[in-house]
């Protein structure tokens, strides 16, 4: 029992907002343990071993919300903590015209931890960092390269959850993830490629069996030799419009912005307008308005092995939960929390997630996926292409408030002439509207294909959140689309 | 209650310890704050929080081996965890060649105070009342608000095995808002160190009144437009150059300045970073405690520096400006008190002066597209409008960008003469203060539908 002595604090903390006036109370206590390593032309550049540990207590009293935390473990602390929240509620209460109301739940009590092959803290240290040394090294073998970067971070995250309707749960989360980039530079360009993903690493629900899978040391030099290479690369064609195919790891970021952020009911109900922005999947859109083709299914999947949105319960004690975004091309359903769901009469399907002890749980992604098609492997979909762009992992990414019109572009890109991959494309970008892009779809690489990605670096909220979330996607075709803007 | 969580002596005596318990050589630094948010959105207060937090980072090196460990565990025994878990991290680290060593004890100086009490001691009931100011002004107007007040405190301390110690309290309180109607919306946003000067009636309406002008705003197609911007619209190209106006980016060729100090880079504008600027939330050191310099980065368009953290400089044979960031592997140092120097300009006259073009209230979503050609994509938001023969024709959907930051301010017509403070954000590093700015041309390359 990773919380024994907590457990009792977590009970005062309900109990003391309770007895201040409090309908409705829960406590967190979250215990995170994170290394992150970096190494950077050939030298550790940064190893850092962090641990935080506190807890947020979460009240509704005269209506309204108050959430109040500290780092300081302690009954006294815990008492003014609760007290506090219930001032704040209170406050906040003034400004109300009706109370927050929250859709049933049932009272889980129960564990969860993240099934795992390897435990990354105990793989030696030497072993982790020397893998990075080595993926470092094979990069750097590749005349020509101004930086090269590798980089892990491994991760534990234990939580208790305790409300004041009964529930009772522990968690044990694990992440472990990797990445490298080779960044060449000449003649006014700036080019680099990465591998597995973009944005430093890609990241699982998982032990250290993912970092050891994705070979990093093994793929170095591929990644290198194409940061060079796209420095005298052709340049994407400039605004044109023309079949586009995007690979999985460019995908995945696709699906994250223009599906995973507008399918979060706060967006749509306005509660995040100042600063992420609205949706344009309004609820009056729900299970009738054609998102995209009917190709396109995307699923809310929380029980996803590997996915970094992948539990036993989300922050409000809402058990995992699977079912549809997208169903055939259709919208038709929202991620959810207590509050937003009884908004619209329904019941949480358990997306609600806090980055840590000090932040209020909100909205997030849990994995959200673009599921697999029937047409078979990415070197079938080229075959089957007369004439395009295959573009891969991410460089740039845009999309406006209300997820509509999106810009993205890639670290790399190939031309495709009757139905073979030709010649290297440097800075390809491409653009659109959400539901003509998705609508544009006509072929989805079928499971051989798919992967689950991470993104562990989603931010929400104010004060500011980080989510780690998962998206696994295949790769996809796409008909007449825009492609190369960049002045 | 106060929002400082510690006095100096205390964090004085938990960094020392770290520093002791760590032995050889070894930096400790603490970073403390107290949060708290009223956040509202749909004309109420939805979100309410209030958290206090504070980490210590210790880091060890061990000749070229460095290690380091951050713990929120500031007790003795936490500490004593920390300072022992970075050294043996530091012994079993590979040796990194170009570590130059923690920096030296360098005096100084002194900075005004960006401490303001009457921030770290507001109350729940304080940020409530402000805001319910705005919502009632906004539900009088038949108009939808959305935003935050904050109150935060925070503590920054640093001590070094050469002798560093530096310390320092400050204060942020803020207020941002949008302000929705039929088809059209609007931003005001107000920084300032004392919570008593928020001027919350002054914002909303801003936001209000700019809302009511947005309305139903029309189709125009995308192209190059002559654009003024809003000081909204400039802190987000304020923040965009300054990431790449350090020695870091340089050193990697991904800085628009590499290779051309003392060459033309901007229209007139001259920028600097000025951490004792009383209005910019003023600090005198850096997160290595050395001491943070007054640095002019352009000079009426002309190049003439970046920013060093110590380990960048030593590497490049230069000298630190006292500009380091904690130690991350993403960016070691940043410009962190930007100011584009002010004009003569009032906004008013900004617009007038253009016969046809567009006014940007401000960004949204900006991404780099091309680091090194300073190329960024983005949306407007919450007030575009069409300027013919100097005044505001009417109103219109927003647009995609892709445009080189500064090849924009290549172009620079016209600088404001009033200047905003934006403060450092959850996502960004440094607070800013910037004018509006008139320049000749800005590239729209998209629209959207509303």
């Amino acid at each position: 029992m990773a919380f024994a002595a907590e457990r009792d604090l977590a009970r005062r903390g309900v109990d003391t907002a309770n007895m201040r006036g409090a309908s409705y109370a829960d406590t967190r206590f979250v215990r995170r343990q994170v290394e992150d390593a970096a190494v950077k032309n050939g030298n550790v550049d940064t190893i850092d071993r962090s641990d935080t540990f506190g807890f947020g207590v979460r009240v509704l009293a005269d209506g309204a919300w108050g959430f109040a935390a500290s780092q300081v473990i302690a009954p006294a602390e815990v008492d003014r903590v609760a007290a506090l929240a219930v001032e704040i509620a209170k406050a906040s209460a003034t400004a109300k015209l009706a109370d927050v109301r929250l859709a049933p739940v049932a009272a889980a009590r129960g564990t969860y931890r993240t099934p795992i092959e390897i435990d990354p803290f105990s793989v030696s240290f030497e072993d982790r960092v020397g893998l990075l040394v080595a993926a470092d090294e094979a990069m750097r073998r590749t005349k020509g390269l101004r930086t090269t970067r590798a980089a892990y971070e491994i991760w534990r995250e234990e939580k208790l959850f305790v409300s004041s309707e009964g529930a009772d749960l522990e968690q044990t989360l694990y992440e472990s993830g990797c990445g490298i980039s080779a960044e060449a530079v000449g003649d006014g360009e700036l080019q680099i490629r990465s591998y597995p993903a973009a944005g430093g690493r890609t990241q699982n629900a998982a032990g250290w069996e993912f970092v050891r899978d994705w070979d990093l040391v093994g793929h170095a030099p591929q990644i290198a030799e194409e940061a060079v290479a796209l420095l005298t690369a052709k340049p994407c064609p400039q605004d044109v419009r023309t079949t586009v195919i995007i690979g999985s790891a460019q995908l995945m970021l696709q699906v994250h912005e223009s599906c995973g952020h507008p399918i979060e009911l706060d967006r749509a109900l306005g509660t995040e307008a100042a600063f992420a922005g609205m949706s344009f999947l309004t609820t009056d859109r729900l299970g009738s308005f054609r998102y995209g083709s009917d190709k396109v299914n995307i699923r809310i999947d929380s029980t996803t092995p590997g996915g970094l949105g992948t539990f036993g319960w989300d922050d409000e004690g809402v058990p995992a939960s699977e079912g549809w975004a997208v169903k055939d091309g259709m919208f038709v359903g929202y991620l959810m929390s207590r509050e937003t769901a009884a908004a619209l009469g329904k019941t949480s399907n358990g997306t609600v997630r806090a980055d840590g002890w000090a932040r209020l749980p909100l909205i997030r992604m849990t994995n959200v996926s673009l599921m697999p098609g029937e047409f078979g492997t990415l070197d079938e979909l080229i075959a089957d292409t007369d004439d395009g762009i295959l573009m891969d992992t991410n460089r740039s990414w845009s999309i406006d408030d209300k997820r509509l019109n999106f810009q993205f572009g890639t670290q790399i890109g190939w031309e495709i002439k009757n139905g073979k991959r030709g010649a290297m494309l440097r800075n390809p970008t491409y653009t659109g509207a959400t539901p003509e892009f998705w609508g544009s779809c006509d072929a989805v690489c079928d499971e051989s294909e798919w992967n689950m990605w991470g993104t562990p670096n989603c931010g929400k909220g104010q004060p500011g959140q980080i989510a780690h979330t998962g998206h696994g996607a295949p790769p996809a075709r796409f008909r007449n689309i825009r492609v190369g803007v960049m002045k | 209650m106060s929002g400082r969580l510690f006095s100096e002596a205390e964090l004085k005596r938990i960094c020392q310890e770290a520093v002791r318990a760590a032995g050889g050589e070894a930096e400790a630094a603490v970073d403390a704050k107290t949060l708290a948010l009223t956040r509202f959105a749909n004309n109420v207060i939805h979100q309410n929080v209030a958290s206090r937090e504070a980490e210590l980072r210790v880091r060890v090196a061990d000749g070229k081996r460095v290690g380091m460990v951050t713990t929120n565990d500031l007790s003795n025994a936490g500490i004593a965890r920390a300072a022992a878990a970075a050294r043996d991290v530091a012994q079993r680290t590979p040796e990194n060649d170009t570590f130059a060593g923690l920096p030296p004890a360098l005096p100084i100086a002194n900075a005004p105070s960006a401490f303001a009490d009457r921030t770290s001691s507001a109350t729940p009931l304080d940020r409530a009342t402000r805001v319910e100011i705005l919502l009632r002004h906004a539900r009088e107007g038949k108009l939808t608000a959305a935003g935050y007040l904050s109150t935060n405190t925070y503590e920054s301390a640093v001590a070094n095995s050469h002798g560093v110690w530096a310390y320092t309290p400050s204060t942020m309180a803020a207020i941002e808002t949008v302000v929705m109607g039929e088809g059209g919306s609007a931003w005001a946003e107000r920084n300032a160190t004392d919570l008593d000067r928020i001027d919350v009636p002054s914002a909303a309406d801003e936001a209000i009144g700019k809302c009511v002008a947005a309305k139903a705003p029309r189709d125009l197609a995308p192209g190059a437009y002559e654009v003024v911007l809003e000081t909204y619209a400039v802190n987000d190209i304020g923040q965009f150059l300054a990431s790449v106006l350090t020695g870091e980016a340089v050193e990697e060729g991904r800085s628009f300045v590499g290779g051309k100090i003392g060459q033309k880079v901007t229209g007139p504008l001259t920028i600097v970073d000025d951490p004792f600027d009383a209005e910019l939330v003023p600090k005198p050191f850096d997160a290595e405690g050395q001491p943070s310099q007054k640095v002019t980065l352009i000079a009426d368009g002309i190049a003439r520096a970046v920013v060093y953290d110590h380990q960048t400089a030593a590497r490049t044979r230069n000298t630190s400006t006292g500009h380091a960031l904690p130690p991350n592997p993403f960016q070691s140092a940043s410009p962190q008190h930007l100011r584009i120097e002010p004009g003569t300009k009032t906004r008013d006259q900004l617009i007038r002066e253009v016969d046809r073009g567009i006014l940007v209230t401000r960004f949204h979503y900006t991404r780099w597209v091309h680091q090194l050609r300073t190329i960024v994509t983005g949306m407007t938001r919450d007030g575009t409008f069409l300027i013919e023969k100097g005044e505001i024709a009417h109103p219109v959907k927003n647009f995609r960008f892709t445009q080189s930051y500064h090849e924009a301010l290549g172009g620079t017509l016209g600088i404001g003469r009033d200047l905003q403070l934006f403060a450092a954000g959850e996502w960004t590093t440094g607070q800013r203060r910037v004018p509006a700015l008139r320049l000749a041309s800005f590239s729209f390359t998209g629209a959207t539908s509303f």
